[in-house]
């Protein structure tokens, strides 16, 4: 039942060790949470399971398969997509086109029925599909605007649509609710659950504790490169370690 | 052998050389970003330096290397304040840039030396070093040699042993972390150009006597230069000078059995080598993503 | 409204049409020469633009566009095969060259990929330049004539530069094509922003090789066309001196659309023939002009004209939606 398990991943940067044998599985369909305080290795190990890393040891176990050290348009290909924690965007190319690069991203180069317009349906589908997303994610009167002229909370809805557009399986969100007033942070949960609720496995990396303990089925918690502890929203809010590493000093 | 023996001799001595020019280039690099394109430029003011006031007006060649070091030096000055700085966002743009100055400084020394033949300064220091009776060293290169090694010594004393060297290492590692903690970068830039220019100057005056002079043998000097800084590692300084030395051999002893052009074709191709197998160069370290 | 500056944009596009057609029979000999060299660097811009566009920039366009042009000449010189089978065959031996060198250069990006593109075209220069045979080393070859059709003889300029004016115009066609297709648009993505095309499933490799081979194919047809008319080739026709030039032209220019290189390389030719008389200067007054639009105009000439619709208040990309 566990489309993502991590297998005694450690992750070093020369002398550094950015993450020491973490092992965690995520269940299809949920909302898992990964918490941690600031550089515990949480954008670490979404960038070893999203391929921009290569894990110095253990295993990635992507729906039975081994993914680890794959190349990172290899791993989106098969269904994994990461969202940035820094808003990335295609910043000059308008709100159509940056979804209109998603929908593409798979498709296979064919160079000649590109010049000769050979194309046409697949073109036809694309687009209809990024207005399909737009409309899904509630962008759609903003399709003509520049991606830099949107709002936070717009780009990061932005952010979430080209993921969409790939057709993922697993997405892999880190802090899409940093630096949000509550009501963007609001509309984003109810995003976020949406996405869900469509069939797509999601893994947040967040701080806003509330908008984790609504959110997530189930939670990972990190500290210092460690698997501190897991378990349900409950479980953890109750834990004495993570009040005492993390929860604690948030409050 | 003895072609062997000499052949290392005169691959040190040219060694000396590369390693001063390749040094600022990655002095500047380092602390500013900016692909110095000019800088074989650069190293040919400093020779036409020489053949202006040497050996068309006979002034000593001890003030005169001063003078091509104190003049290259003001060159690379003004490039930092009036172009380097107001396009330090846009490491393409400082590129293009050094490409303007290539250009004017190469009309400015067809202007000044005409366009005739390459020039020929006679060496000022006469006579052979026998060191064995195979073994001939001529005086100009022994003196080149030795101030070439000054000049490093001076410079790698400044570097590990002065506060400002301190903080030049410190910016050419990190930028925005040393802007943080105060550095001014401005300065430290200018510094940067300074010295390299200083170091450009310096080579070209010393191989004034040894070379043909002509507006375009900075063409020549730039693609050893880049060679010489991708062998040893971008921003690597003691890289570039074992580079410097290892590549001098190389194409010291490529030349002496193939010819110039085959011995420069080697160093382009064990640049892009270098490139495919550690693109951080043999000193480099790796910066991750 | 916009139908009437749609018309005045059809009615602008007919003239300058009917111009370039006319415009040779207006000209002395030696602008003739120019006007077909002219055409042939527009080819080359507009093909460096292709590879720009993801974000990289090469110093071996020059370079590719010499094998395009030592593949026609060596073709001729050999087999005696005519400039429709030459023009092809060059393009595509630079474009098979490219995708050789994509595998080591593309393992690179920025300052790396900038100096190791210089370093490989280097030492392909080098190499024409070592061996007498069958390249002529570094004084050349010469004797490749332009073709003879029927009763026309394409060493006249005039029918050659309607040749050259055919073949640039289906390129940059094609050229056009490509840059306004899915392709054009993931170039677009991989320059802007190469991890997040990656974390959707973008091969930035792939695509990267792909813009530098077509690239590729393009000048090395560009260089072909060239060298036909020149009837004779050099290796330094291809050096670090004219790689230099591409880049003025296309700094100068503006990069953000493919008119801008192409402005760029216009002008900039029309002006460097009005300082013919400066000599020797030359260099040095294109050297300022560099400095002077890098520093003032660093999105080159093309900006002018984007500020002017703005102005205008017609075009911009942001008129469709409310400001935020
Ligand atoms: N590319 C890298 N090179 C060296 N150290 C890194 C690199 N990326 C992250 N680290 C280190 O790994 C640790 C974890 O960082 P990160 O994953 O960003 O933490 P988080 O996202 O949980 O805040 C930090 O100590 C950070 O300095
Ligand atoms: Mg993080």
């Amino acid at each position: 039942m566990s489309i993502l398990e991590v297998r005694k991943l450690t992750k070093q940067f020369g002398g550094l060790t950015a993450l020491a044998d973490i092992s965690f599985q995520v269940k299809e369909g949920e909302i898992h949470g990964l918490i941690g305080p600031n550089g515990a290795g949480k954008s670490t190990l979404f960038k070893n399971i999203a391929g921009f890393y290569t894990p110095t040891k253990g295993e990635i176990i992507y729906q039975g398969k081994k993914i680890a050290g794959k190349p990172p348009h290899v791993i989106a290909k098969m269904g994994i997509v990461r969202t940035f924690q820094e808003t990335t965007l295609f910043q000059e190319m308008t709100v159509f086109e940056n979804v209109l690069v998603g929908c593409f991203a798979k498709s296979r180069i064919n160079l000649f029925s590109s010049i000769l317009g050979l194309d046409k349906q697949l073109q036809k589908i694309a687009r209809e599909k990024v207005l399909e997303v737009l409309e899904f994610i509630g962008l759609s009167n903003r399709k003509n605007q520049l991606a830099s002229e949107l709002p936070l909370g717009s780009q990061r809805a932005l952010a979430i649509s080209i993921a969409l557009a790939s057709e993922p399986k697993l997405m892999l969100m880190d802090e899409p609710f940093a630096g949000m007033n509550m009501e963007e942070t609001k509309h984003m949960m109810d995003l976020t659950r949406k996405v869900q609720e469509s069939g797509i496995t999601i893994v947040l990396v967040e701080h806003d504790m509330k908008a984790v303990m609504g959110l997530c089925h189930f939670l990972t918690v990190l500290n210092f490169g460690h698997l501190l502890a897991e378990g349900t929203p409950e479980e953890i809010r109750h834990n004495e370690q993570v009040i005492e590493a993390y929860l604690g000093g948030a409050k | 052998m003895e072609l062997i023996l000499q052949s290392i001799i005169n691959g040190l001595i040219q060694g000396g050389f590369f390693a001063l020019f390749a040094v600022g280039l990655v002095l500047i690099f380092g602390v500013m970003g900016v692909v110095n394109f000019a800088h074989g430029e650069l190293v040919m003011v400093g020779a036409y330096t020489v053949w202006l006031l040497h050996a068309q007006n006979g002034i000593p060649f001890i003030p005169v290397i001063l003078i091509a070091i104190i003049l290259v030096t003001v060159i690379g000055l003004l490039m930092e304040r009036f172009l380097f700085r107001p396009t330090c966002n846009d490491p393409l743009a400082g590129l293009i840039c050094s490409i303007g100055i290539l250009f004017i400084l190469q009309v400015l020394a067809t202007v000044v030396g005409g366009d005739g033949p390459s020039k020929q300064v006679p060496p000022p220091y006469q006579g052979t070093l026998i060191l064995f009776d195979f073994l001939r060293v001529p005086y100009q290169r022994v003196f080149s040699f030795f101030v070439s090694a000054a000049g490093l010594g001076t410079l790698w004393y400044f570097l590990t042993r002065t506060k400002l060297g301190w903080a030049l290492r410190a910016v050419a590692l990190d930028r925005e972390a040393s802007a943080l903690q105060g550095i001014n970068i401005n300065r430290i830039s200018m510094i940067a150009i300074g010295v390299g220019g200083a170091l450009a100057g310096l080579a070209g005056a010393l191989m004034a006597p040894l070379t043909n002079i002509n507006p375009h043998m900075g063409h020549n000097v730039i693609i050893t230069a880049f060679i010489v800084t991708i062998v040893g590692g971008v921003g690597s300084l003691s890289g570039a000078v074992i580079a410097a030395v290892i590549y001098a051999l190389f194409h010291t002893f490529i030349t002496v059995y193939f010819g110039g052009v085959i011995a420069t074709i080697c160093g382009l191709l064990l640049m892009v080598v270098v490139l495919i197998i550690k693109p951080t160069g043999i000193m480099g370290v790796r910066v991750s993503e | 409204m916009k139908i009437i500056i749609r018309l005045l944009k059809i009615i602008a596009v007919i003239i300058f049409l009917a111009g370039l057609i006319v415009l040779p029979h207006y000209l002395k000999f030696h602008y003739q020469d120019l006007l077909i060299f002219l055409t042939v660097n527009v080819l080359v811009v507009a093909s460096y633009r292709i590879v720009t566009l993801t974000g990289e920039w090469s110093l071996i366009h020059a370079v590719m566009m010499g094998v395009g042009a030592y593949t026609a000449a060596l073709l001729f010189k050999n087999f005696n095969l005519a400039i429709w089978f030459t023009l092809p065959l060059a393009g595509g031996m630079a474009g098979l060259i490219a995708a050789l060198l994509s595998f080591p250069l593309f393992r690179m990006t920025q300052f790396y990929f900038l100096i190791g593109s210089f370093a490989a075209g280097e030492a392909i220069r080098l190499t024409w330049m070592q061996f007498i045979v069958p390249f002529g080393g570094s004084g050349g070859l010469s004797g490749i004539e332009p073709p003879m059709i029927g009763s026309i003889d394409f060493m006249d300029p005039i029918p050659y530069y309607y040749l050259a004016l055919g073949v640039v115009s289906a390129c940059l066609f094609i050229l056009y094509r490509i840059e306004k297709s899915r392709i054009g648009l993931t170039l677009h993505a991989v320059h802007w922003k190469a991890p997040l095309a990656q974390s959707v499933g973008v091969d930035t490799w792939r695509y990267r090789a792909l813009a530098f081979i077509i690239g590729s194919f393009f000048v090395g047809i560009a260089g072909a066309l060239k060298i036909h008319y020149l009837g004779t080739i050099t290796p330094n026709q291809f050096g670090i001196g004219f790689m230099v030039f591409i880049l003025i032209w296309v700094i100068v220019g503006g990069y953000n659309t493919i008119f801008g290189p192409v402005i760029g390389v216009v002008v900039l030719t029309i002006f460097d023939e009005s300082v013919r008389g400066f000599g020797e200067l030359r260099p040095a007054i294109y050297g300022g002009v560099l400095i002077i639009s890098i520093l003032f105009l660093p999105l080159g000439l093309e900006s002018i004209y984007t500020k002017f619709l703005t102005l205008c208040g017609i075009g911009g990309n942001s008129s469709d939606g409310p400001p935020p």
